[in-house]
């Protein structure tokens, strides 16, 4: 079920799809979660299995529209939209749809509303599949999948995996198009993986740098707020780093004449050099150094008015340790060493 | 960069035309290049053979033309003034834009009488409308007017056709780029690395104050004294001058 396509379309994801799909599902466990915890603490402790699960499913179909009998993951549905040109097929937004556990079917009545509405905002979008969560598609899926043909005759389908594998690297996002194989001696539909590219609009660009730059919200420590900070740093300059000596490499090789001159390359190489030294010059120094003087500066009179509320509270505290008895002897004075 | 992408189509049909053409009439080739409002570059037209052939002809002046858009200035331009054919006003235009380029070259900032003594401008108005037309609106030059300075600094200047011996000290700079950002690189991990010893330091201090509290905590309510378990450092002076509190 999981080789990989020959249809040679390329699919082109837009972060918007993963995030919402990300959004629903977690959006559905967590509006779960405590229905189900305080339905089980309420029964009594000779509540047997079967109750738990009955009333647990009854008060999951009331709370969360779309998720299975499975307790700790439930299994959220809906609709990718995109375009399709050519070979290429991108995929923008997605929407929410209701599942129907019984007949394994997506609600056709809410599909083509929701349909129309986006049609008038997005003229261009088609519906070009469904999305899922879980770790492998399953047979119950192509029910679906087939039940979408008459709106696309060859529809998608986004597979998240909820998940979370830290050694994972990629992301957990598999797309599948059904194609007609030949098993026993049966043709049949199956689901086989391609593979996909991530590609962002500048507004997306935004929101993804934003979710990669999350800090912890309270600061942690200042170290590791610095230490975040400058990790970031040592990455964008390593990257640049490298890009530099792949220049510096094929002017040596154009030099030594492995390569044929060319000259617009050089003509941009030699425009962008021309913007060096970019630090060096006296009106930069003048205000680096300017700024340097007014962080230390505000550096250390933050630590003196810290120094001084520390030295109150001391004051404040010897005064009433030793309020008590007048006078005894120097009183708390000899104390103070 | 975008200029090179705007001129690459020019500079192929440039190409195309004067492969196909030898002689005389290359000079309107020639004429036609170097009065083209958007093209800069001209390395690959001086490349062509058909062009080097006319070298020691009497229609040598024509190479010798582009050979002065290519890598001249306007001074050149005023102290070959004999020799070469007369130049119709775009092509003048187009001398002085890639003079403007050339001065950039060797410095970020410009001043005003410099550029007017090149250029052979009377005023800064001219200078400066000059500047702005036909520079930074043709998007060869980016940079500010720093008038009561006087000066024209250059953030950023399209690239003229490299001379060979350019190409050394070109290496040279994108080497020295290298060798600077890699001590930056590693002076960045210093950084990191004394971030987390300093925290960690600061962590064991603090731990080690807290353990000197508790101690101390434990040694009070061992001896039955009235609850003053305000922790204090100088826990030891209370001791001394408080005795009468025992009940």
């Amino acid at each position: 079920m999981a080789e990989s396509s020959s249809s040679g379309l390329t699919f082109k994801l837009h972060p918007l799809v993963m995030v919402n799909i990300s959004d629903h599902y977690s959006r559905v466990k967590s509006q779960m979660n405590p229905p189900i915890a305080a339905h089980n603490a309420t029964a009594t402790t000779t509540a047997t299995n079967n109750n738990n699960n009955n009333g647990a499913e009854a008060v999951e179909t009331a709370s969360s529209s779309s998720s299975s009998s499975s307790a700790s993951s439930p299994r959220v549905f809906g609709c990718v939209i995109g375009v399709q040109r050519g070979r290429t097929v991108e995929i923008f937004n997605s929407f929410e749809l209701l599942y129907d556990p019984e007949t394994h079917s997506l609600e056709r009545g809410f599909l083509e509303k929701k349909q129309e509405l986006y049609k008038k905002v997005f003229p261009h979008f088609y519906i070009l599949g469904w999305y899922s969560t879980g770790s492998d598609a399953q047979e119950s899926d192509m029910t679906i999948h087939k039940a979408l043909m008459d709106i696309n005759e060859s529809p998608v389908y986004v597979l998240l995996n909820p998940v979370i594998n830290p050694a994972q690297k990629d992301l957990p996002i598999t797309i599948y198009e059904s194609e007609l194989h030949v098993i026993d001696g049966v043709p049949q539909l199956i689901f086989v993986s391609s593979s996909y590219t991530i590609e962002t609009v500048e507004a997306e660009r935004i929101s993804v740098d934003h979710v990669a730059h999350l800090k912890p919200s309270d600061g942690g420590s200042a170290a590791t707020q610095l230490a975040a900070h400058l990790t970031g740093i040592h990455s964008a300059i390593k990257m640049l780093n490298s890009r530099i000596r792949v220049l510096h490499h094929y002017l040596l090789a154009m030099q030594k004449g492995e390569i044929p001159c060319e000259n617009s390359l050089l003509r941009q190489v030699s425009s962008l050099l021309r913007r060096l030294p970019a630090v060096e010059s006296g009106k930069f120094q003048d205000d680096f150094l300017m700024e340097y003087n007014d962080t230390l500066l505000i550096t250390y009179l933050a630590v003196l008015t810290n120094c001084s509320s520390t030295m109150n509270e001391l004051v404040d505290k010897f005064n009433t340790a030793y309020d008590r008895h007048s006078r005894r002897g120097g009183g708390g004075r000899t104390a103070f060493f | 960069m975008d200029i090179e992408q705007k001129q690459e189509e020019l500079i192929d049909h440039f190409v195309k035309q004067a492969s196909s053409l030898t002689g005389s009439a290359l000079s309107s080739v020639v004429a036609d290049a170097t009065s083209h409002p958007s093209l800069f570059a001209f390395s690959e037209i001086l490349a062509l053979p058909n062009l080097l052939q006319l070298e020691g002809t009497e229609n040598a002046v024509y190479l010798d033309v582009l050979r002065l858009f290519a890598h001249g200035t306007w001074s050149d331009y005023k102290s070959n003034a004999g020799r070469l054919p007369q130049l119709v006003p775009d092509q003048a235009l187009k001398l002085r834009q890639l003079t403007v380029l050339t001065l950039a070259e060797t410095n970020k900032i410009l001043p005003y009488d410099q550029l007017m003594q090149e250029l052979d401008v009377a005023n800064v108005r001219e200078l400066e409308d000059f500047l702005i037309n036909e520079c930074m609106y043709a998007g060869i030059v980016r940079g500010k007017l720093d008038q009561l300075r006087k000066c024209f600094e250059v953030q950023f200047a399209a690239g003229r056709d490299p001379r060979p011996e350019q190409l050394g000290s070109m290496i040279q700079t994108l080497s020295n780029w290298l060798v600077t950002s890699d001590n930056l690189l590693i002076s960045i991990q210093e950084k990191m690395s004394w971030a987390d010893k300093m925290t960690e330091l600061n962590k064991q201090h603090k731990k080690e104050i807290e353990d000197k509290v508790e101690d101390v905590k434990r040694a009070y309510s061992m001896k039955k004294f009235h609850p003053v378990s305000r922790p204090t450092v100088t826990s030891g002076g209370m001791r001394r001058s408080t005795p009468n509190l025992v009940e």
